[in-house]
């Protein structure tokens, strides 16, 4: 606990405090890993002919983006004025601005969760997007099958086997059919029954449709007997998407079936769209969380209130640096996700 | 402790007694790093036939505010040259896994055998004879 020995730091390489030669090799390091995702992203997107740019598709909103850019570069000019008002030993002036700054970052994280909320939302999501009209029938077969298990599972929830569930739900069918006086009850579970029943077929029809390549056209019932034919597939229509959104859409707006769909829609086939989320949720989902660790540092900042002195411009100006390296990346990824 | 009575002789920014505000200059920073924000959100609205030229625009948008940010809010204007020490070998290493990727990705004498490929090339052959596919809007 002495001051009185400065000379030993002298021999230092460099003119720095330890602590801002720790932070600059710090921020070395940060430069080379978010330039990696960077020049990843770029590298891909120029040897991916196609890569969605339309709003529409990518949902990406340049308001958001934008408004973000100026949230972040106010809470940077804050952290500046926060250090200088130290400086200057105005400790009140300087903890206002880091309480300022403080709320600026979780502004961004507010408006980058608004974002997040529409990519989730729209299933902007890596390895959830069709990227051809083939994959977007997948999809919509298996979005269908789960819509499906779901129904089945309120219905029967003692019974975990689809099979099961069927066979139960035939033989409730059965029973209430032949019955000679029903109940009103035993008439809904009847029709409740035998819309189940419909919808399961629905699934299962569209689930070969879509396995057989066949429009929609050729009726279910006799893939058996196309199957026995010879070149049977050459003779018959193939299955086009719109051919299934329409599907789709018929047993959306069905009064029995309808209700039971769960807004099930048909997913636009995106070119390269998981490559582009894949991309997009790696670069700003790392660039959050530094948004996140900055806000720490800030609040353990803040933490000392009226014991902020002006030695902690120091660590002040440190964590300053660490935030505008954080601004300094979003500068980038801005333009190059929302822009170009 | 001895560290900061280090730090205090050490480090010449820091010398508290005779502090004179940068306010001023930080102010204009911001101001010019608005401006570049705004610019580079507006020559999106540009209908630019030629998407590089943009591209570059932006580009150069983006390092002119980087560059703020750098020599005044993280001081690099007025450190002395171990800015260039620390940082040349960064900016060398990082350029690495781009430029390496280059060749392989963004470039190559081969076509890429990936379905993407085939989607992308019924969809401009479409739009060239005209008959642009009617595509749903997305949900």
């Amino acid at each position: 606990m002495t001051h009185t020995t400065p000379a030993p730091a002298l021999k230092m390489g460099l003119p720095i405090t330890n602590s801002k030669l720790g932070m600059w090799l710090f921020l070395g390091t940060e430069i080379m890993f978010f330039s990696a995702f960077i020049g990843t992203y770029i590298v891909l997107r120029m040897g991916s002919p196609g890569w969605p740019t339309d709003v529409h598709v990518t949902h990406i909103q340049i308001f958001w983006g934008g408004l973000n850019t100026f949230v972040l570069i106010l809470s940077s000019y804050f952290v500046v004025v926060s250090h200088d008002a130290l400086l200057c030993k105005q400790y009140r002036k300087a903890w206002n601005f880091m309480l300022a700054t403080l709320l600026l970052g979780f502004l961004f994280l507010g408006i980058k969760g608004i974002e997040y909320t529409g990519k989730f939302a729209y299933d902007i999501l890596p390895g959830h997007i069709p990227e051809s009209d083939g994959q977007a029938m997948d999809k919509v077969v298996r979005q269908f099958s789960g819509i499906v298990d779901g129904r089945y599972a309120a219905m029967y929830p003692r019974l975990t086997k689809r099979e099961d569930q069927k066979s139960e739900n035939d033989a409730v069918i059965a029973k209430l059919k032949d019955k000679a006086d029903v109940t009103v009850v035993e008439k809904t579970e009847l029709a409740a029954a035998e819309a189940m029943s419909q919808l399961h077929s629905e699934h299962i029809s569209l689930k070969e449709h879509v396995r057989a390549n066949l429009s929609l056209s050729v009726p279910y019932a006799s893939f058996d007997a196309i199957r026995k034919e010879e070149n049977a597939p050459s003779k018959y229509a193939t299955l086009t998407l719109p051919e299934v959104e329409k599907k789709v859409h018929e047993l959306n707006e069905s009064k029995t079936l309808g209700p039971l769909m769960g807004g099930l829609h048909v997913s636009q086939p995106i070119l390269y769209g998981n490559l582009f989320a894949s991309n997009y949720f790696l670069m700003t989902g790392f660039h959050a969380i530094h948004v996140i660790v900055g806000l720490i540092m800030f609040a353990l900042v803040l933490k000392k209130g009226s014991r902020l002195c002006v030695d902690d411009a120091y660590l002040i100006e440190n964590i300053g640096l660490y935030w505008h390296f954080v601004d300094l990346v979003w500068i980038f990824l801005f333009p190059l996700i929302y822009i170009i | 402790m001895s560290d900061h009575a280090v730090a205090h002789t050490a480090d010449s920014g820091h010398d508290h007694e005779e502090h004179h505000s940068h306010g001023q200059t930080y102010f204009m920073v911001f101001c010019a790093l608005c401006v570049f924000t705004v610019m580079s959100i507006g020559a999106d609205f540009l209908q630019m036939s030629n998407k590089n030229v943009l591209r570059a625009i932006i580009l150069a948008v983006a390092t002119s505010k980087a560059l703020c940010v750098m020599m005044y809010f993280m001081h690099l204007k007025f450190e002395k040259a171990w800015k260039y020490l620390l940082l040349a070998p960064t900016f060398i290493l990082a350029a690495t896994i781009p430029l390496s990727l280059i060749p392989d990705i963004g470039t190559h004498y081969y076509t890429v055998d990936v379905p993407q490929r085939y989607e992308y090339e019924a969809q401009e052959a479409a739009k060239k004879s005209g008959q642009v596919p009617v595509k749903a809007e997305h949900h």
